[in-house]
């Protein structure tokens, strides 16, 4: 019973351990270096580029035991045979999303600082096409409403 | 508030200056970071770069196009449900 224990109680802090170095990846995201990266240079040359990251992650754990023979009820007791019901268990999960977009890039050369934005047309056109798509609806409705 | 200010904050920071030439370039990002008892969120963007060429300091902000245009078509969409809304509320009362 107390070997159980222990083993469920060294699992809680396993995860826990391991939840906290999670934290510490995920926080770890806020810093600028994580934006932007390392510069590229070439001659007089150099490109550093600039993206936005969002991340999320969560986790969680549980854990439980039974009670055993002590609080069965008499018959169902046998005398001398260990009570199989009696034991703890735990269980965790986790999970996240990572997305990263690049926003721009800074290019440093003898002219000075430029930023040139990086348009993400896949995104654009998607949220075009279900805009057109949206309103298009609406209109039909609005029209079926009517009665014209 | 005090709670809730630890629990979600936006962080501007100033990432490690690169220099090419004469010119040093710092820049800048600002992350909003929500932390909960078993998660977080970190939602980290670039907002500008700080120049500095000889005696003369500019700040050259990055505009995120994709972003904008999104917000637009979002913003458009709106203003036509509510354009359609009125219209057919109007046709109905007539």
């Amino acid at each position: 019973m107390s070997d159980e224990t222990d083993k469920v109680l060294d699992s809680v802090i396993e995860s826990q351990a391991q939840n906290l170095e999670l934290m510490e990846k995920l926080f770890a995201v806020a810093q600028p270096g994580a934006v932007y990266g390392e510069p590229v240079a070439s001659g007089e040359y150099a490109v550093i580029t600039a993206s936005e990251i969002l991340v999320a992650a969560g986790s969680g754990y549980g854990v439980g035991g039974g009670p055993g023979a002590e609080t069965l009820e008499a018959e169902t007791a046998v005398e001398g045979e260990e009570d199989e019901r009696t034991g703890f268990g735990g269980g965790g999960a986790g999970g996240g999303v990572s997305m990263g977009r690049p926003v721009a890039t800074i290019n440093i050369g003898p002219n000075g600082v430029q930023v040139q934005p990086v348009v993400d047309v896949t995104k654009i056109g998607l949220a075009f096409f279900t805009t057109i798509g949206a309103m298009l609806m609406m209109l039909g409705r609005m029209r079926r409403a009517s009665g014209g | 508030m005090t709670r809730l200010r630890e629990k979600v904050s936006w962080q501007t920071m100033w990432g490690e200056e690169v220099i090419v030439g004469d010119i040093t370039v710092t820049p800048q990002s600002k992350a909003l970071v929500m932390h909960a008892p078993f998660g977080g969120l970190v939602w980290n963007r670039p907002v500008a770069v700080l120049v500095e060429r000889g005696e003369r300091t500019e700040r050259i902000p990055i505009v995120d196009v994709t972003r904008i245009v999104e917000l637009g078509l979002l913003a458009l969409s709106v203003v036509f449900t509510v354009v359609i809304f009125i219209l057919s509320a109007k046709k109905r009362r007539s």
